[in-house]
């Protein structure tokens, strides 16, 4: 069961109708939709239920623990030993379902390269749906009571709630304690700004990943990335910019379908995705792009690791790529993975002396500092940003370093004859409104248009909701719900 | 030192790594959100705050590198001179 599946029809209006209905106490609220999520989880993979159960009692223990023991301003032996069980236990478990294949793999290709027999047994496990995620939100819950800026959850059921809430359970935001708990703890009420802000976001995700990002996968991308030989060069980029349009549109639109559904039950989840193709630089694209993932990584890992005592303190380009070889890693138990982090802290680093290569010229002449608030200078960040980030996408497409590395040749040599994969003039059609809607959607965010933009959402009630009406007739007769799968849903 | 010197501080170091001289007069109001403002990325907090700590000779609590400590010129002039290492070396 998926946000934007078939079966969400059914679940989501009965348990939104049995959860306003009720009483607006969080004695049943709460208790309700933790069963919805032990439901949803359940419905992709119930053998692993007890996983999950035990990860969130033992993160609740161990936090408990953490809040009774004695605080202080260098962190006591016991503090350091519940946070590093609960550090160890969490990167265990995730390392063993998803990484024990990878790594046995690995080294049996390397006993092999040696001329040694490839003993180690390759494990290929089912991975419990959204690991990745809530291990992380649970992560920072501990790490947030070990440091002292969170209280521990004190009941056992908020907490499995705050682990396991639904909409963000298989694919983010990957949400704090101090945005989630402190809304477990007081009742929901329905209101009508709640309602039109969830549907907005709802329609909003909808669009991009049922319409926008399952049409770019399924009819240009996945084609084009399957046999790129036989098409022309033209075509390969094209199709490289749909994958681009496509991960976006998955991942922002479940991410926004994930916020929408919250706010249909009250509940605020942090925003995931800030128009990422206006970025004009690799700090701000992480910004901008997954940006509870990225907020995470610096918060836990860059902070600490550059600000702390250790060898790492001040070395920030260091902290770059062992941070972006984290994310990699994090995206998937792949090589292609690990390259696509390591090219991301390289570039990181690259951006970093950049900097300070052109803050010395402005500290020379000012002159410098005119130049890079001009258009010129704006433009060319932009292009090389937007390039690098989608050429970093090969290797986050591909399936082996070599696919990746013969798809980037290609797109610099002569292509076969076969043009884009569009055979009709409805798929033209569909091809130009989404790449409108996609272009649009940036677009109207800049300065210069973002008034427009906010006059049309400023028209009256009545003129919305028939555009709106408009909008969800068009899907529901020209996009076939729950075909797509979610790509991020698999990291 | 004074509440001023650390202001300064913050002020030569936006100056000299992010705003080139600008930012006293981007930065209309002490109480202003870096963050909303865009005076600071979460990146160049990192890099303040190493700055502060070396530049004052203290170490900053993990538990208080929060967006309430240190979002804005009046807050982090605010928590660097209510730190007992500073107070203890003015």
């Amino acid at each position: 069961m998926s946000l934007a599946g078939v079966e969400m029809v059914f679940f989501l209006p009965v348990l939104l109708l049995l959860y306003w209905i009720g009483p607006r106490r969080i004695g049943w609220q709460n208790p309700l939709l933790l069963l919805a999520s032990i439901l949803f989880f359940a419905s992709w993979t119930p053998r692993l239920l007890p996983i999950l159960a035990i990860s969130i009692l033992v993160d609740w223990i161990l936090g408990r623990a953490l809040d009774a023991a004695p605080e202080d301003a260098n962190p006591t032996p016991r503090r350091r030993l519940l946070f590093g069980t609960s550090l160890a236990f969490n990167l265990c478990l995730l390392g063993f379902f998803k990484y024990a294949g990878f790594f046995a793999a690995s080294l049996n290709d390397l006993f092999t390269a040696m001329g040694l027999p490839p003993s180690l047994p390759v494990l290929r496990l089912v991975l419990p749906i959204g690991i990745s995620y809530w291990t992380l939100s649970k992560l920072a819950y501990v790490a947030d009571v070990y440091w002292g800026r969170l209280r521990a959850c004190r009941s056992l059921l908020t907490f499995a709630l705050h682990a396991s809430f639904f909409p963000q359970l298989i694919a983010g935001p990957i949400v704090r304690g101090q945005e989630l708990l402190p809304q477990w703890s007081r009742p929901r009420h329905l209101t009508p700004s709640l309602v039109a802000g969830g549907a907005s976001a709802f329609l909003l995700g909808f669009a991009l990943k049922a319409w926008a990002a399952d049409w770019l996968g399924m009819a240009i991308a996945t084609p084009i990335f399957s046999e790129p030989l036989i098409y022309s060069r033209g075509a390969r980029w094209i199709g490289l910019l749909a994958y681009a349009g496509q991960i976006f549109g998955d991942f922002a639109g479940y991410s926004f379908l994930a916020i929408g559904v919250g706010r249909f039950f009250g509940v605020e989840l942090p925003l995931n995705f800030r128009y990422p193709f206006l970025s004009r630089s690799l700090p701000e694209l992480w910004t901008r792009w997954h940006i509870t993932l990225n907020r995470w990584l610096f918060d836990y890992i860059y902070g600490p690791l550059t600000t702390g005592e250790s060898f790492f303190r001040g070395r920030f380009e260091l902290g770059f790529l062992v941070v972006f070889l984290a994310s990699g890693l994090w995206h998937g138990a792949q090589w292609t993975f690990v390259l696509w982090g390591l090219l991301h802290g390289l570039g990181l680093v690259v951006h970093f002396r950049w900097d300070a290569f052109y803050k010395s010229r402005c500290r020379r002449d000012r002159k410098w500092v005119a130049v890079r608030r001009g258009a010129p200078y704006a433009v060319s960040a932009w292009v090389i940003t937007q390039l690098f980030f989608v050429l970093t996408l090969i290797p986050f497409r591909t399936p082996t370093l070599a696919a990746a590395g013969e798809y980037f040749r290609l797109l610099f040599v002569r292509g076969g004859h076969v043009g884009l994969p569009i055979g009709d003039l409805e798929s033209l059609a569909n091809f130009l409104a989404i790449a409108a809607f996609l272009l649009g959607y940036h677009v109207l965010e800049l300065d210069r248009l973002r008034g427009l933009r906010d006059r049309v959402l400023g028209l009256p009630a009545p003129v919305r909701g028939i555009a709106l009406g408009l909008v969800i007739v068009f899907f529901l007769i020209f996009v076939p719900v729950g075909l797509g799968t979610f790509i991020y849903a698999e990291f | 030192m004074t509440d001023a010197n650390v202001r300064q501080v913050v002020i030569d170091w936006l100056d000299d790594n992010v705003h080139f001289g600008e930012a006293e007069s981007l930065i209309t109001d002490d109480e202003m959100s870096f963050l909303d403002h865009g005076i600071l990325t979460s990146l160049g907090f990192v890099q303040l705050i190493v700055h502060l700590e070396d530049t004052f000779r203290i170490k900053l609590e993990r538990k208080d590198l929060t967006r309430e400590n240190f979002d804005s010129l009046a807050k982090i002039v605010k928590y660097v001179t209510a730190h007992p290492g500073y107070r203890a070396t003015a």
